[in-house]
């Protein structure tokens, strides 16, 4: 990820081959036998180099390599018992499982509502905060104190409100309207959009004032000098030196999209009414079923899609935000 | 540098390697404690008594209470035995007991004698003969435990002034370092005496005390059911109160005993394990499991350590009990050096909890097997969280800390069957020389999946629904339609103790099948059936109140039709007859509403078990599963005046068990007139009923309804219990009609049928 002002310009980097590298770390050395020991560059500096990284390297290893490696490895057997090679079955499989197919579509629904809804909402906040305007300080805390909400608290906030008996259908039957079964039709996924913002909206806001405050103050002023009109300001300036922001928050926002299921989970158990049954609930559900198989293909398929959908993202911050970088 | 890279890595993923697979325990006769084992040494006692009373350790010696009953004479005489453990010698020695007293309590006295509590007994007789104006009255001994002689006694009613009615009884009796004698009068009070029996005090304790024992340094200690579980508390006789209680005991509401200790403070004992408690330091030290010493923890009677730290336990087997009286064994457990036992082969028999015939199978097998040692993991013993030692208990099956035998007690033997888990046992029955057709195939049937057997039951009962054959027909199953339309108009007289939660067990969980068609990937839970469902259900209370009066009993509310429908399992002749007696005239037995006519259900008693298809032991595991189907263990569950471990799978041994209940019991008056005399003597509420000899329609009827038996009870999964319990709330409090309930149910069991097809 690039920011802007952090490096120096390309013209003063000087790209060495390795051979190189080691020819000049050995000729810039002092001579002495202890410093030439412990240098990176000698065998001795390599052997402590590599004691320093040990612990590093086996806990990436433990945590990440070897973890995936084994869903890599589920995945292509028929159970973790008999563990039979079958290739791309389970893939086949899970893609046919109607089950897993409502549970990709609904993610990806409630991603491609929510994720937008959260960058777009929370940047316009920032930019309504960053005004002039009274209370700022006030409603910054306001929009902040959902994350200090215990994620169970937030549950119990949300079964008061939308609950069959709750506050909002006491709303509606003020006002002369039906009672909506919020957490059992198809009202559902917008309660959990609603819930997902609520939480989120604070964190994101916070990053886009913080990116905000970054942007140099005299290219705003040279722009306004210019005549410039505010939204020329926005679009053309503001937005593309927030383009590696937007696109942290777009990540973060999409891989929180996908943390919903704990409230999902808390609000209604492992198998709620199918707008809100999400891919975690398959996986949670053929892990605790003994599917290892399942979770795994299903997991490899999921983690395919969001390589696809963050590279994308990539793509296009370095095509916005590659005039503003240094 | 690259061949130290190479070298790196590969050191690396060994290590990973290992942490993944984890080892799986080979060899080792039992599990070890810092490399020792405990070996239990079987003692041979010439005591010859029908019944030991109290047993207390004095030093080395256990000294118990015996009681030999005289058939001839028709008298019991009462004496002491005394076993020396270090000298291994025994001796009886007579102790001077009337008729009418019976010795409630013993213990050892601080000088080296016995204490008792002595319960006396008098009445007069009225002018037909009969006992009346019943008295008794409690006496302190004081025993010699070398010739039994009384050194000193006295009368401690008044001790008890008027805490109980009709007499005190002690629930638990012991003397401190001093001498001060400490009694409970299970009214949660301890009454101290001193040494000439004078009272000092009596303190009150807030709960019922369980326990109370002196520990090794003299002070007495009692244990109650506090806020966090079992608490040991001093009882402090300057302060007249209760101490603090000790920390460092498991805690938990458990059986947990404590006895006086010889190397530490108290020998504990929670009915599992087995284990020190020392109060200088608060520290519970581990000795032993029961089952690894190859004791049945239920027949333990007393238990104590000698002053070398070895442990005795004196058991009575319940299950030997016959004509000469139950078997006493005095067993002495000596530490060993675990390299100095011989190595068997370690066979793992996990379970979220084992079943006491299981225990006992397992016990006897590695008391007689040269080659194999069963070890016990019990997954749900003791936890807080049942649901995460099941998921526990789940990931152990596809590791190698897998189980060698599955305990499938209330499991879903399919679920672990379609994953692989479970070995298919026809080829082991077979390979063994187990004729399938020597069992009862629809049993066994029950337990199949496509075709191949899953789950090993030596026993079973069938659970079913009775009705008078005059309000029902002659009918031998019924649809849950069928079911509904013979309840409407009737809710109010159908079940003896009808709940929703029971109607939901009777209509829909039992008849799973009817509601999800596994091979179409539909479920049905917004039929018209299921609906009607609802509504039948709705008319009965949330909880039935078992607290309530009812004027009438169970049988007379059958016979008056109040009752009509009796949802019950049947688990021999004897109880078929105590059943059918209830109802007064031809019986139907319906089974549970059924789309196939099939709800009589197979129910395991005695264990339900599988084999691990991942197990290295599978050889020694069947060793141990085709035993519960030899003929020796199936004839071994017979019983001449019913059992209750339920109906054997081996025809020949049910049809034994079949010519038992048939052959009559006779009673030889003086004149040597034979007269029938009752098997047993069965009862339920109101009803009581002695049970003759069976007869052959009786045996034909219970024969044909353990035939018709096809199907397992209760497998259903949980996930759908939750599911409809927390969506017809709604329905229940009126606030959602049934069918908007049924279509909510509907939407979320479909995902899980989706899922799962």
């Amino acid at each position: 990820m690039h920011f802007p002002g952090k490096f120096p310009g390309k013209g003063k980097k000087v790209r060495l081959s390795s051979k190189e590298a080691g020819t000049k770390l050995r000729r810039l050395a002092p001579r002495s036998e202890k410093s030439a020991g412990s240098s990176p560059g000698t065998r001795r500096g390599r052997l402590v180099s590599a004691g320093y990284l040990f612990p590093s390297a086996l806990g990436v290893l433990l945590f990440f390599v070897l973890p995936f490696m084994i869903v890599i490895f589920y995945s292509v057997v028929d159970n973790p018992i008999s563990r039979q090679f079958v290739f791309l079955d389970n893939f086949v499989s899970v893609f046919n499982n109607s089950a897993f197919r409502q549970a990709a579509g609904n993610t990806m629904t409630f991603s491609l509502v929510a994720v937008p809804l959260a960058v777009v909402l929370s940047l316009m906040l920032a930019m309504l905060l960053e005004s002039k305007i009274p209370f700022r300080s006030q409603f910054r805390t306001f929009f902040l104190s959902p994350m200090m909400v215990p994620i169970a608290s937030v549950v119990l906030i949300w079964q008061v409100l939308f609950h069959y008996n709750g506050m909002m259908n006491e709303v509606l039957a003020f006002f002369g309207r039906d009672r909506v079964d919020w957490l059992n039709s198809s009202f559902a996924q917008v309660v959990i959009v609603v819930l997902f913002l609520w939480k989120n909206l604070g964190y994101n806001m916070i990053l886009f004032m913080s990116a905000l405050s970054s942007i140099p103050k005299d290219i705003l002023e040279v722009a306004v000098l210019e005549s410039a009109t505010p939204f020329q300001i926005f679009w053309h300036i503001k937005l593309r030196y927030m383009s590696s922001t937007i696109l942290f928050v777009t990540i973060m926002s999409l891989i929180n999209s996908f943390k919903v299921f704990r409230e999902i989970y808390l609000l209604k158990g492992d198998y709620p009414y199918d707008t809100m049954y999400m891919l975690q609930h398959f996986m949670n559900n053929t892990f605790s079923r003994l599917d290892y198989q399942k979770m795994s293909a299903a997991a490899i398929m999921m983690a395919i899609v969001m390589v696809l959908i963050i590279g994308a993202l990539f793509l296009t911050e370095n095509y916005f935000g590659k005039d503003v970088e240094g | 540098m690259k061949k130290n890279r190479k070298l790196i890595l590969t050191a690396i993923l060994a290590v990973l390697m290992t942490m993944l697979w984890g080892c799986g325990g080979e060899g080792g006769s039992q599990d070890e404690t810092d490399g020792y084992v405990y070996v239990p040494e079987y003692v041979q006692m010439d005591v010859d008594c029908t019944y030991i009373n109290s047993v207390t350790s004095l030093g080395d010696s256990v000294i118990m209470n015996a009681i030999k009953w005289d058939e001839e004479s028709q008298e019991s005489s009462n004496f002491l035995y005394r076993y020396d453990l270090a000298k291994g010698e025994g001796e009886t020695i007579p102790l001077a007991v009337g008729e009418d007293d019976n010795i409630g309590a013993m213990t050892a006295g601080a000088d080296g004698s016995l204490a008792m509590v002595v319960n006396s007994y008098t009445y007069e007789t009225d002018e037909n003969g009969e006992p009346t104006n019943y008295k008794s009255s409690i006496t302190l001994w004081s025993v010699s435990a070398e010739d039994g002689s009384i050194k000193s006694q006295k009368d401690i009613n008044e001790v008890f002034g008027n805490s109980q009615d009709g007499g005190t009884y002690v629930q638990n009796f012991c003397v401190d370092g001093q001498g001060n004698f400490y009694l409970d009068d299970g009214n949660n009070t301890i009454y101290v005496l001193d040494q000439d029996m004078n009272k000092i005090c009596e303190i009150k304790a807030d709960n019922w005390i369980r326990s109370m024992a002196a520990s090794k340094e003299g002070d007495v200690y009692i244990s109650t059911y506090g806020e966090n579980g079992l608490e040991m508390r001093k009882v402090d006789i300057a302060a007249k109160k209760l101490g603090e209680p000790q920390t460092g005991l498991a805690s938990g509401y458990g059986n947990q005993d404590f006895i006086t200790g010889s190397t530490k403070s108290f020998l504990m004992d929670n009915r599992s394990q087995v284990s020190l408690y020392d109060l200088s330091t608060q520290t519970e030290e581990a000795l032993f499991s029961w089952l690894d010493v190859d004791i049945n923890s239920d027949n333990v009677s007393q238990r104590g350590e000698l002053s070398d730290g070895r442990v005795w336990a004196l058991t009575r087997d319940y299950g030997s009990e016959g004509a000469d009286g139950p078997e006493f064994e005095l067993i002495l457990l000596s530490r060993k050096e675990a390299s100095q036992v011989p190595q068997k082969e370690k066979i793992v028999y996990g379970a979220m909890w084992v079943d006491s015939n299981v225990k006992k199978a397992i016990i006897d097998f590695n008391k007689t097997s040269d080659k194999y040692r069963i070890t016990v993991k019990e997954y749900g013993e003791a936890v807080e969280d049942y649901q995460a030692a099941q998921t526990q208990f789940n990931a152990d099956l596809t590791t190698a800390d897998c189980p060698d035998i599955i305990g499938l007690n209330s499991l879903d033997y399919h679920l672990y069957a379609s994953k692989g888990v479970l070995e298919d046992l026809y080829p082991y029955m077979e390979k063994s020389g187990i004729n399938k057709a020597d069992y009862l195939e629809n049993i066994l049937g029950a337990y199949e999946s496509d075709g191949k057997l899953y789950g090993l039951i030596p026993a079973f009962y069938v659970s079913t629904t009775m009705a008078k054959a005059s309000q029902v027909g002659d009918k031998t199953g019924w649809t849950l339609s069928e079911m509904l339309e013979f309840a409407e108009g009737r809710e109010e007289n159908l079940f003896a103790y009808g709940s929703r939660s029971s109607i939901f067990y009777y209509c829909i969980y039992n008849n799973i099948d009817e509601f999800i068609d596994w091979e179409s990937g539909k479920c049905f839970f917004d039929s018209e059936d299921f609906i009607k469902t609802l509504e039948f259900a709705a008319k009965y209370p949330e909880e039935y109140d078992y607290q309530a009066d009812r004027e009438e009993g169970i049988s007379s509310r059958i016979r008056s039709d109040k009752v009509l429908l009796l949802d019950s399992s049947i688990s021999s002749v004897q109880e078929f007859q105590m059943l059918t007696g209830m109802f007064g005239e031809k019986v139907s037995f319906l089974g549970y509403p059924n789309s196939e006519r099939k709800g009589n259900l197979v129910q395991a008693t005695g264990g339900c078990m599988g084999l691990s298809s991942k197990s290295k032991h599978k050889e020694g595991a069947w060793e141990f599963m085709q035993r519960l189907l030899s003929e020796e263990y199936q004839d071994s569950m017979l019983s001449e005046h019913g059992n209750s471990f339920g109906f054997p799978v081996k025809k020949s041994a049910l049809e034994k068990q079949f010519e038992l209940d048939m052959t009559p019991d006779y009673f030889e008056d003086e004149d040597g007139n034979k007269t029938e005399n009752a098997k047993t003597s069965w009862g339920w509420d109101d009803f009581q009923m002695d049970i003759m000899a069976a007869t052959q329609e009786e045996v034909d009827a219970v024969r044909s309804l353990i035939e018709s038996a096809e199907k397992v009870s209760g497998s259903v999964d949980e996930q759908l219990v939750n599911i409809i319990t927390e969506e017809s709330e709604p329905f229940f409090k009126g606030q959602k009609s049934a069918a908007d309930v049924a279509g909510i149910i509907q939407n979320r069991i479909q995902i899980y049928v989706n899922e799962n097809s």
